[in-house]
């Protein structure tokens, strides 16, 4: 099959949109969450997830409705544990995930069984975008890049050295709370559309490639997003040549990048100390 | 005019019930250097978090250029530099020059831009410290006397008006500490910065301050250099032969 | 403040759950007093009906799977051992549907526990046509030599289509393994369970008789299932064509190429209607709508029910009847 065959139905070409945009989101988030030792935030708010899309279903109601404000919530427990608790940023995101899930599990139990199968509910396929995802996919990704575009120093500080920031009056609160919620409301919707394993790895894949590069905190991040797109429509690409299942595609080829960029530095290194 | 720099009243703090500060009052009057000693666990961090509003004290009040602590905006007017700063930026991806802009960050609003007199001001601070010829460089490239220098030249990039330093020459090759004690006294004889210098070193503060504080919880000893080399307090604490040395290398 | 909340917090969670256990294992105990039937426990959702329909009020049939979930994914829960091993009667559907069952089986105390697996004698279908690697043509070929071998009676180590309740004459075989199972344990209801199992029978084979006179009477001779691989032995028995955009179990997703050989497929051969499955949510079978503008409809594959058809009433018998009124529409049968 050519090209532009290929390019020409509609459920790729809205993989490829959709892709680029959540590529963009989650490794511009995922870089700042990455240096901060939050790499599993995206996998821990998938179980809050996960509990929230059984409330909806034991309430009966549409369940993004209740999914983004449970999640935006727990996402601020974390934030508030890491905080007030002085917990570790991975032990408080284990506590508020293992809360969604047990209140997902349990109420499972109390409504004695739903009307669908809560798994497939939560995990979406790249292949199987609606309209609707891809514009709230790109939606968010623009909020997403005028948040670093007019918060970049605050961002940079705060990522930084957060006491630093703190004293030079960058209201330190505020961007956490605004990086915690966004990655919240990215974690649903991404998940929604494209489902857990490409947002929990486009979310920290990317960022680590681009550590290995070992460049300035600008440049980072731009290889970081430059990284999440080239695997995603990279993976989408391979998935057809090779007939491969596209998500886990993406995700190999993305781990690929990550080994090549890894061992071009170990072999800069070597080849420093050698001379 | 000359307002206060910093005020502090019956200032306490507790942590866990454990009593940190307590009664602490002091005024900080523009162009003083303040070396700020006192043991182990004697509440000099705190006394520092709390001037910047890092932490809440349990009672008591702070003012700042004239105005109470707790609404003060003006963060640019002073610097800070920090005990911790190598602590964990090992793979932090920042070159030196993204680390000195980081400093100009309290003078904006939003939203945050840099221009060219931002652009000066950093290679003026790179000059200062004599990093620009590393400007380029990742952090986690340096040496540590490379990486202090940095934080330095972060710290006055936007020249305060009121320095402080926490320990800044606890890691630091002598060559630095020299270069940077110098720079410390030049800000404060030409454009009298204000500076509190928290240090171990009982040493060589006495070579720069013109100002000790002596705190252990409570403010045990506070005034000019001379008035601590003449107190009788002090050399019961020290011993004589102690309070000899410190005050002699002043000399 | 901040701990002290953390520990109201946490304390208050305890006893949410303390109360969610007590109350829950009270319902249990009440049950089980009221409860002298023989108890039978089955794993999917016709071999349960298949029970009720045989034992009528005579045993307690139990579903294993909670409403609503995907079969396919399931891993019975420690509850749910305790519940078999307390019980008279086991019945499953095969080692390939429930590939966990024989470990559990093992490690069971429970010596007076009858074991019936449903598909004993019935000949499985491979691996045919379950994933499109090759192009249309090519599997077409495959199937016919996989569908020899099969008929012959090779076992294969590979991967074997589970659904066999999809082939009716199949579900009688069932039956008939269901009501020796029954006997066994209850003999002094056999002459009532083997009438019903006459009876029950008999409506299969009206159903067997009602989807052949249907599907011989279609243009269509293919129909597309955006689901998994369920509806091999229904293809095979009114000689349709079957293709499923999954493997025989909803799992794994299918590949981009995948999804433009059923839309090529389905504008070849000119078809207005694409299947999905039940439980799952059909994302795959609304992008190959949008992709070719053909209408959903549902095809049952009856593993399990939601908890509405649960409260409905729904059997075996009136889901197979909608999915042949579906299969009529879909096939443009006359």
């Amino acid at each position: 099959m050519e090209m532009i065959d290929f390019l020409s139905y509609g459920f790729i070409q809205r993989a490829l949109i959709t892709g680029f945009f959540i590529a963009l989101l989650c490794s511009f988030l995922g870089f700042f969450l990455v240096l901060r030792r939050l790499s599993l935030i995206g996998d821990g708010l998938a179980h809050v997830t996960f509990g929230s899309v059984a409330v909806a279903l034991f309430f009966k109601t549409f369940a993004l409705y209740v999914s983004i404000p449970v999640v935006m919530i727990s996402a601020l427990g974390i934030l508030r544990l890491i905080e007030k608790a002085k917990l570790h940023g991975d032990a408080a995101i284990g506590i508020v995930s293992s809360l969604g899930i047990a209140i997902g599990i349990l109420l499972a139990s109390l409504a004695g069984g739903f009307n669908i199968d809560l798994f497939s509910y939560l995990f979406g396929n790249i292949l199987a975008i609606s309209r609707e995802e891809m514009i709230l996919s790109i939606l968010l990704s623009g909020v997403v890049f005028l948040v670093i575009i007019f918060f970049y120093h605050d961002l940079l500080s705060v990522t930084f050295d957060e006491e630093s920031a703190k004293a030079a009056g960058v209201k330190t609160r505020r961007i956490n709370t605004l990086l915690f919620l966004l990655t919240a409301v990215t974690v649903v919707l991404t998940m929604k559309a494209v489902g857990i394993l490409l947002t929990s790895a486009l979310l920290i894949l990317p960022a680590v490639t681009s550590l290995q590069v070992s460049k300035g905190f600008k440049a980072s991040l731009l290889i970081s997003s430059l990284v999440g797109v080239l695997s995603v429509i990279g993976g989408i690409f391979i998935s057809f040549w090779l007939n491969l299942p596209t998500g886990a595609t993406i995700v190999l080829f993305n781990f690929f990048i990550f080994m090549l960029v890894f061992a071009h530095r170990r072999y800069n290194i070597k080849k420093r100390r050698l001379l | 005019m000359s307002v206060t720099i910093i005020s502090v009243r019956e200032l306490s703090f507790q942590y866990n019930s454990a009593e940190v500060l307590a009664e602490v009052s002091f005024d900080v009057t523009p162009g003083d250097y303040i070396g700020l000693v006192g043991p182990n666990g004697s509440g000099k961090t705190t006394l520092i978090r709390i001037l910047l509003g890092l932490l809440m004290p349990s009672a008591g009040t702070v003012s700042l250029f004239g105005r109470s602590s707790l609404d003060f905006r003006e963060w640019y007017k002073v610097g800070y530099l920090s005990q911790r700063f190598m602590a964990s930026y090992h793979h932090f991806p920042a070159t030196v020059k993204e680390i000195v802009s980081m400093g100009l960050l309290s003078k904006k609003r939003f939203p945050k831009r840099m221009g060219s007199s931002d652009e000066m001001a950093i290679e003026k601070a790179l000059e200062c410290m004599d990093i620009v010829d590393i400007k380029d460089k990742l952090i986690h490239e340096l040496s540590g006397g490379q990486q202090q220098r940095v934080f330095i030249a972060r710290t006055i990039v936007n020249e305060p008006d009121l320095l402080i330093l926490d320990e800044p020459t606890a890691a630091v090759d002598p060559e630095t500490r020299e270069r940077f004690f110098n720079l410390l006294e030049n800000l404060n004889h030409q454009k009298r910065t204000t500076i509190i210098l928290v240090t171990h070193d009982m040493g060589s503060i006495g070579k720069y301050a013109s100002k000790m504080m002596y705190l252990d919880k409570r403010v045990i000893f506070y005034g000019t250099f001379e008035e601590f080399c003449r107190s009788t307090d002090m050399s019961s604490l020290f011993g004589s032969l102690s309070q000899h040395l410190i005050c002699h290398r002043h000399e | 403040m901040s701990i002290r909340r953390q520990k109201w917090i946490f304390i208050l969670t305890l006893i949410l759950i303390a109360a969610f256990a007590f109350t829950s294992c009270q319902k249990k105990e009440q049950k089980v007093e009221k409860v002298q039937k023989i108890q039978v426990i089955t794993t999917l959702f016709p071999l349960y009906d298949f029970v009720k329909n045989i034992s009528q009020d005579k045993v307690d049939a139990v579903l294993l799977l909670p409403p609503g979930v995907e079969p396919h994914s399931f891993e019975p829960k420690p509850d749910d051992i305790v519940r078999i091993n307390k019980a008279d009667l086991f019945i499953y559907t095969g080692p390939f549907m429930e590939p966990w069952a024989a470990d559990i089986l093992k490690g069971l105390d429970n010596k007076s526990l009858i074991v019936v697996d449903s598909s004993k004698d019935i000949s499985l279908m491979g691996e045919k046509g379950k994933h499109g690697h090759d192009h249309e043509k090519k599997k077409e070929v495959h199937e016919k030599e996989h569908r020899h071998s099969h008929e012959k009676g090779h076992k294969h180590d590979h991967e074997m289509d589970p659904h066999i309740w999809l082939n009716f004459a199949n579900a009688q075989k069932m039956v008939d393994h269901i009501l020796e199972g029954l006997v066994k344990k209850d003999p002094t209801n056999k002459e009532l369970y083997s009438k019903n199992a006459e009876q029950y029978k008999s409506k299969l084979n009206d159903l067997d008789q009602k989807f052949k006179e249907t599907l011989s009477r279609c243009k269509k001779k293919i129909f597309i299932h955006a689901g998994h691989f369920a509806f091999g032995y229904l293809a095979r028995r009114y000689g349709l064509q079957y293709v499923a955009a999954y493997g025989f179990s909803p799992d794994a997703e299918p590949s981009p190429k995948r999804l433009i050989e059923l839309t090529k497929t389905m504008k070849k051969h000119g078809l207005k209607h694409i299947y999905y499955e039940e439980l799952i949510t059909p994302r795959v079978a609304e992008t190959l709508s949008k992709e070719t503008g053909a209408t959903l409809l549902m095809l049952h594959g009856a593993h399990n029910l939601t908890k509405d058809e649960f409260e409905k009433g729904v059997t075996f018998i009136s889901l197979m009847e909608e999915n042949r009124k579906n299969l009529e529409a879909g096939l443009q049968c006359q």
